[in-house]
């Protein structure tokens, strides 16, 4: 459990969008402290804001996209839509007080699924310095 | 197409403040092509609001719909439901679906969610120009199909300023100059000779400087 303050815990919620040829799951991504729902998309380039918005309206308390390297991307420029919406997304974020650093993107190299641990801590890390999405309903 | 682009969420917020229900209405016409009022615009302004206004602690429920096209009555028609249950409209259309909504439902307030910019096309994906001022008389014909009182500067109609420079416009470096595409085009047509037709000075009456317009068609009206 997220500790942030005594009177604050709470396990914390991550969507992760991936496209279906950045990444295999071979391991279960929740722990005891976050729970990880998973979105596979065809190609990241069909994450759109909307999606990435509906995931923290969700209760999200952060959104990662996980796309191929650049210049990997099957369909072309899948990878470079998503991190085009993406910085749209995370300015709509800060706007709105949820704030923009809750969305993240990250190439993966060939199909590396073994770093995503490793990237979900450093989340993690975002989301104790954030605290809970204080859009997620009641 | 109507092209037009979303206000800034501060803006919209402040619009719709005062009421508890509202529903957001796409068009999924022009403004959905311009990627500022379509379905997916609407729902994803829709998920923002809500998550701006619960930030703050305010209440507010935001339903959503897109209707083909809010210009027309007909289409309009489908949104009478939602619009019944909710206090206020906020029209992600243009500026002539806004009105037409008004138009068709006096008593229900309605925002514009978006700022009408131009009648315009898709040049490459992602960017829209400016292609016609909708004067009420269209000369196209004598330059080869481009439009130089929307595309120059100077709304010059016999022919270039001279300050254009490598087919770039003097006033603003981003902007072709429409001239020099004018005589490119009409080279490939054959028609250079269009250029020793004197066009006179443009009367005006026709445009939105002569007042507001309206088209009656005879033979539609019963
Ligand atoms: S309401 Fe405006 S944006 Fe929608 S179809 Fe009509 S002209 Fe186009
Ligand atoms: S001449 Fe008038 S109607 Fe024709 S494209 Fe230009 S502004 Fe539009």
């Amino acid at each position: 459990m997220i500790v942030m303050n005594p009177m604050e815990k709470f396990k914390a919620k991550i969507t992760l969008f991936h496209c279906i040829n950045a990444f295999t799951e071979h391991v279960s991504l929740s722990t005891d402290d976050r729970e990880v729902k998973i979105v596979k998309m065809p190609c990241s380039g069909m994450t759109t804001e909307v999606f990435m918005l509906k995931a923290f309206e969700a209760g999200a308390d952060a959104v990662a996209i996980l796309v191929c390297p650049e210049g990997a991307c099957r369909y072309m420029e899948g990878n470079m839509r998503a991190r085009k919406r993406v910085e749209k997304t995370s300015n709509v974020l800060d706007k709105i007080g949820v704030g923009g650093k809750r969305l993240s993107i990250h190439n993966l190299a060939a199909k590396n699924s073994d770093s995503v641990p490793g990237l979900l801590d450093e989340i993690m890390s975002t989301i104790k310095e954030l605290g809970k999405n204080p859009a997620a309903a009641a | 197409m109507i092209v037009g682009e979303q206000k800034p969420i501060e803006e919209i917020k402040k619009m719709v403040a005062p009421y508890k229900k509202l529903l957001i209405l796409g068009c999924g016409t022009c403004v959905k092509t311009c990627f500022a009022g379509g379905e997916d615009e609407t729902a994803a302004l829709a998920s923002a609001l809500r998550m701006a206004f619960r930030t703050e602690g305010v209440s507010i429920e935001i339903d959503e719909q897109t209707v083909e096209r809010q210009c027309e009555n007909e289409f309009i028609q489908e949104a009478a439901k939602k619009i019944g249950e909710n206090d206020a409209v906020l029209s992600l259309a243009c500026g002539a679906g806004v009105q037409a909504m008004a138009r068709r439902f006096p008593k229900e307030p309605v925002y514009p969610g978006l700022n009408t910019t131009f009648i315009g096309v898709q040049e490459s994906h992602g960017v829209f120009t400016e292609e016609c001022s909708g004067c009420g008389n269209c000369e196209l014909g004598n330059f080869g199909g481009i439009c130089p009182v929307t595309r120059c500067s100077k709304k010059l109609l016999n022919g270039p300023c001279g300050g254009s420079q490598k087919g770039i416009c003097e006033v603003d470096a981003n902007t072709e100059c429409a001239w020099q595409l004018i005589i490119d085009r009409l080279k490939t047509l054959g028609q250079l000779n269009n250029l020793r037709t004197y066009i006179p000075p443009k009367n005006w009456k026709t445009s939105n400087s002569g007042g507001p317009r309206k088209l009656v068609r005879e033979d539609h009206i019963i």
